[in-house]
């Protein structure tokens, strides 16, 4: 007995199913993915334990013995710990501020937290080492030279490096905490305070414990975002002697490269980071109970009186510190001849001429980044789109390994994801991918893939499934509701996406720094060349054609309405391993 | 045009345990007809209409359209290879298309000329009465509006068959009203068979040529609005369709002759009672609140009560009266005869319009 479509032909139907482009989209999407992460996650598996003579587990041994290896495992967590810590300290007064107070300019706070956020911590690293690195920092000259004293900060110490990190991680506290203050109906509190708590005791019994889930999860992501970052600890923790898992991963392919040993360090890193993840999502489904009253939530403002201008006065601080000085560090080295007290002698724009015009590997590095991040961006949203697709509309089995899949990600450091992507191709033969445009778009779209599958199923959740299933009633092919209905409608997140996953790519540093050839330079690792052989002056004018890339995306982003998914949600949860 | 056979069909979710949504549903929708299935959430009606789709694949049974089969376990042709039309509970009229686009749409898939698309755009939205508006935007649309967006947009392919799932429950009572009247209409113009899914048991009665009651998955009564409403083949199909007083007797021999009668209390009842019951037989009288006269004189086929409550509702007045034997009985009657709480008065049962259930089956 065999079913017969109304429209005729059933046995050549039956049998032209499997070919059927939706088939052929779905099975391409999960082929994607398992090259893209599954693959190069188990070469870096097997690439730890099997050495030329067997399974061997001498690697593991070696990193968790060997003491440059165990001083870098100890740094990162030192440096995370105390990053989390402080930005949960500056976060959360911010995030309260914002969500529960009278505090005047309240733009101005969300401004810092998102530009703290977008300005890449590589770029801050370089600003504050224009400014206190103990010889030739500015400040540190001019306490010394002009004012005679000798006290001046350091910044090639712990203490400088955590000061660069939280700069760039606090915003993960300061978002969960304020929508999470936000959701909190004033109600609960309004209960407690008629049953005759004071503000401060409400503020302890009932706020609190509602929030600290929120806050917690932040730190949590600020602890792992901080250590992943490969930039910042090399431009300040090198100079000072202080090795991280990132920059020791990354000395190991010096000549001769360790891979083995390189794998199992990185298996290490991804140990810490899924732990660190796996709390602080159990953390944040804490929170659920928050969220679930979030609707319509009337969160209740606290007159501060004269203590506003107090709180104010912090956030402005916060601005100045995150924003202001180092940005305005960056313009004035860009335009200065010679970086030093007087620089504004003798202000030119010769330092963007030569990165511009005349050196061509500063040329290329600005293209090679920008036809990178479009490309990657465009992959990542429609992978993203199809993953979601089979995770929010169909029944398809394993579709719940696929999200998995498309999430294990968010655990690899970019230093990782580049080792394990080495590995990966090095094994496959007759596919040479070392030094090509292609393995760095295989690292960009690996890593931030996570992003456009959390945009497309935001988006698509907010579909109705009868407005695909009343075009298929009307005779139309899944192929053509796709197009007709579904792409159409989800667009405008996917549009938001793709500038989530450009604006981290333009600036791409801990992969792309062992996955780059001279021919593949890219934008971040330009700047960090460029840095390291002493071209104080160029590199900060190419770090503002990074802002100004980064900008305008921002720009264009708000122009187009795709703000209204917010930064907020999407970045907060997503990014993590960030802008690195 | 065509109808639709369904055979022992069967759907049960993965991951619920408790019972499937449908079980083992024989139907018989015949062509050009209005089949609403009624029935409370969970009944399994959506389920069945989705079943008709194509949208699920049933895990037992058939489903023939016509001499067609178009799903059995094995094998589902997809919705659109069905040639049906749907309406869904919340429009579901693209966004982001004109509502000319909107209707259009399945023509296009059908390579229908341009002019002559047009045309038939242009007729099926006169006859929604929605003229003039081709170019707007389903943002710029009334509730009322979009429905009608959704319901040219289903009919403009000519489908034999329109499936709607609960398609007026959005709307405000008014507008309900009048599109109920349009939907009728609409079904008798153009002779296609309207399958018509609703929990609201007015809607079924008004609009349908056979109800199918359904609750808990699985179909209790397959009838015309006449009969599931008059003769309720058990006690769930006799709540659902309206509200309906169980009154608790017994079975008892008549007085005169062979026939047997419902006792209530003292007072015997000329109930029509079905051999299948045997005397003694513990019962409950279904009585419709309009299906009783209250009097103050002693009569036939009369329990002696007292008014307990009384309420105007407009059109009629609600009494509850207390009966003997802890059997009490709301009563719906014309305002112009008043009784007044506490008095003592006499309920009068046109036994006609009863149906006897045994007790404590369903």
């Amino acid at each position: 007995m065999s079913v017969t479509a109304i429209a005729g032909e059933p046995r050549m139907r039956a049998a032209s199913r499997w070919f059927s482009l939706e088939s052929f989209v779905l099975g391409g999407a999960i082929l994607a993915l398992v090259v893209l992460v599954v693959l190069p996650v188990l070469s870096l598996v097997v690439a730890s334990v099997v050495s030329g003579d067997g399974v061997t587990l001498s690697y593991f041994e070696r990193a968790l013995t060997g003491n440059s290896y165990l001083r870098a495992l100890g740094n990162s967590l030192v440096l995370g710990s105390w990053v989390g810590l402080l930005s949960v300290v500056i976060g959360v007064p911010l995030a309260w501020a914002m969500s529960r107070t009278n505090m005047p300019c309240k733009p101005l706070v969300q401004a810092t937290a998102t530009l703290s956020y977008l300005a890449p911590p590589f770029l801050t690293s370089i600003a504050f080492v224009n400014l206190f690195s103990p010889n030739a920092g500015l400040v540190n000259v001019f306490l010394r030279d002009a004012v005679g004293v000798n006290v001046g900060f350091d910044i090639f110490t712990m203490t400088g490096l955590v000061f660069v990190t939280v700069l760039h991680t606090f915003p993960f506290v300061y978002l969960l905490a304020s929508s999470a203050l936000q959701s909190v109906d004033a109600s609960y509190e309004e209960a407690a305070q008629i049953l005759g708590a004071s503000k401060l005791r409400t503020a302890l019994t009932i706020t609190a414990p509602l929030v600290a889930p929120a806050i917690l999860s932040g730190a949590l992501l600020a602890f792992v975002n901080a250590i992943a970052l490969f930039g910042s600890q090399a431009i300040i923790g090198l100079p000072g002697r202080i090795v991280t898992l990132p920059t020791r991963i990354y000395s190991l392919f010096d000549y001769p490269p360790q891979y083995g040993l390189a794998a199992a360090l990185s298996l290490l890193f991804v140990a810490i980071t899924v732990l660190a993840l796996y709390l602080q999502r159990a953390f944040l489904a804490r929170r659920s109970y928050v969220t679930l009253a979030g609707k319509g939530a009337r969160p209740q403002l606290i007159d501060l009186g004269a203590w506003r201008w107090v709180l104010l006065a912090l956030c402005v601080l916060v601005f100045i510190v995150a924003i202001a000085l180092p940005f305005g560090t960056l313009i004035a080295v860009s335009f200065s001849k010679s970086w030093g007290l007087d620089f504004w002698h003798n202000l030119t724009l010769d330092n963007y001429r030569f990165i511009l015009f005349q050196y061509d590997v500063t040329r290329r590095a600005i293209v090679n980044s920008l036809i990178l991040a479009t490309v990657a961006a465009t992959f990542c949203v429609f992978l993203g789109a199809i993953i979601g697709w089979i995770d929010v509309r169909t029944k398809m089995p394993g579709r719940k390994f696929l999200d998995y899949a498309s999430l294990v990600p968010l655990g690899l450091p970019g230093i990782v994801m580049a080792v394990a992507l080495l590995q990966f191709w090095l094994s496959v033969p007759y596919i040479v991918l070392y030094g090509t445009f292609t393995i760095l778009l295989l690292a960009y779209v690996g890593r931030y893939v996570p992003l456009g599958v959390r945009a497309a199923n935001s988006s698509l959740r907010q579909i109705d499934p009868s407005l695909e299933e009343s075009a298929r009633i009307l005779g139309s092919s899944w192929g053509n509701t796709m197009r007709e209905i579904t792409l159409p409608l989800i667009r405008p997140g996917l549009f938001a996406g793709w500038l989530l996953v450009f604006v981290p790519v333009v600036q791409e540093l801990s992969a792309s720094i062992l996955l780059f050839s001279s021919k593949t330079i890219t934008l971040a690792v330009a700047v960090y060349n460029l840095y390291e052989t002493g071209y104080t002056e160029p590199v900060a004018a190419l770090a503002m054609v990074n802002m100004t890339i980064i900008v305008i995306a921002i720009a264009l982003a708000r122009r187009l309405g795709a703000s209204r998914l917010g930064f907020k949600t999407q970045n907060s949860n997503a990014s993590v391993g960030g802008t690195a | 045009m065509a109808g639709i056979q369904i055979k022992g069909l069967s759907k049960s979710y993965a991951g619920k345990d408790d019972g499937a949504a449908l079980e083992s549903l024989d139907l018989d929708i015949r062509d050009n007809q209005f089949v609403t299935l009624l029935g409370p959430s969970g009944c399994g009606k959506t389920t069945t209409l989705r079943l008709i789709a194509g949208y699920l694949k049933p895990d037992t049974g058939t489903i023939r359209v016509g001499e067609r089969i178009v799903s059995t376990p094995g094998e589902v042709a997809p919705p659109e290879r069905r040639g049906m039309g749907m309406v869904f509970q919340n429009y579901a009229v693209w966004p982001h298309k004109t509502v000319y686009e909107n209707v259009v749409f399945g023509l296009k898939l059908r390579r229908i000329a341009t002019a002559e698309a047009r045309r038939r755009v242009e007729e099926t939205l006169a006859l929604v009465n929605l003229s003039g508006l081709e170019q707007r935007f389903p943002g710029e649309l009334s509730g009322g509006q979009q429905q009608r967006v959704a319901l040219a947009r289903s009919l403009v392919v000519e489908p034999e068959i329109l499936l709607l799932d609960e398609p007026l429950s959005n709307l405000d009572a008014k507008l309900r009203e009048r599109m109920r009247v349009e939907l009728k209409q609409l079904q008798r113009r153009t002779g296609i068979t309207f399958v018509y899914v609703t929990h609201d048991q007015g809607e079924a009665l008004e609009l349908s040529d056979q109800i199918a009651v359904m609750h808990g998955g699985r179909l209790q009564q397959y009838g015309t609005p006449e009969e599931v409403y008059r003769r309720p083949a058990n006690k769930i199909v006799a709540d659902f369709m309206g509200i309906v007083n169980f009154l608790t007797g017994e079975v008892r021999p008549s007085p005169n002759g062979n026939a047997r009668v419902v006792r209530i209390s003292d007072v015997d009842l000329a109930v029509d009672v079905s051999p299948a019951f045997e005397v003694g037989a513990p019962v409950d009288l279904a009585v419709r609140p309009e299906n009783v006269r209250l009097s103050r004189k002693a009569g036939g086929n009369a329990l002696e009560g007292r008014v307990r409550e009384k309420t105007f509702l407009g059109n009629f007045t609600e009494y509850w009266v207390d009966l003997p034997g802890n059997n009490s009985l709301r009563v719906q009657t014309h305002p112009v005869e008043k009784f007044e709480v506490g008095s003592p008065v006499f309920a009068e049962i046109d036994t006609g319009e009863c149906t006897v259930f045994r007790r404590n089956a369903a």
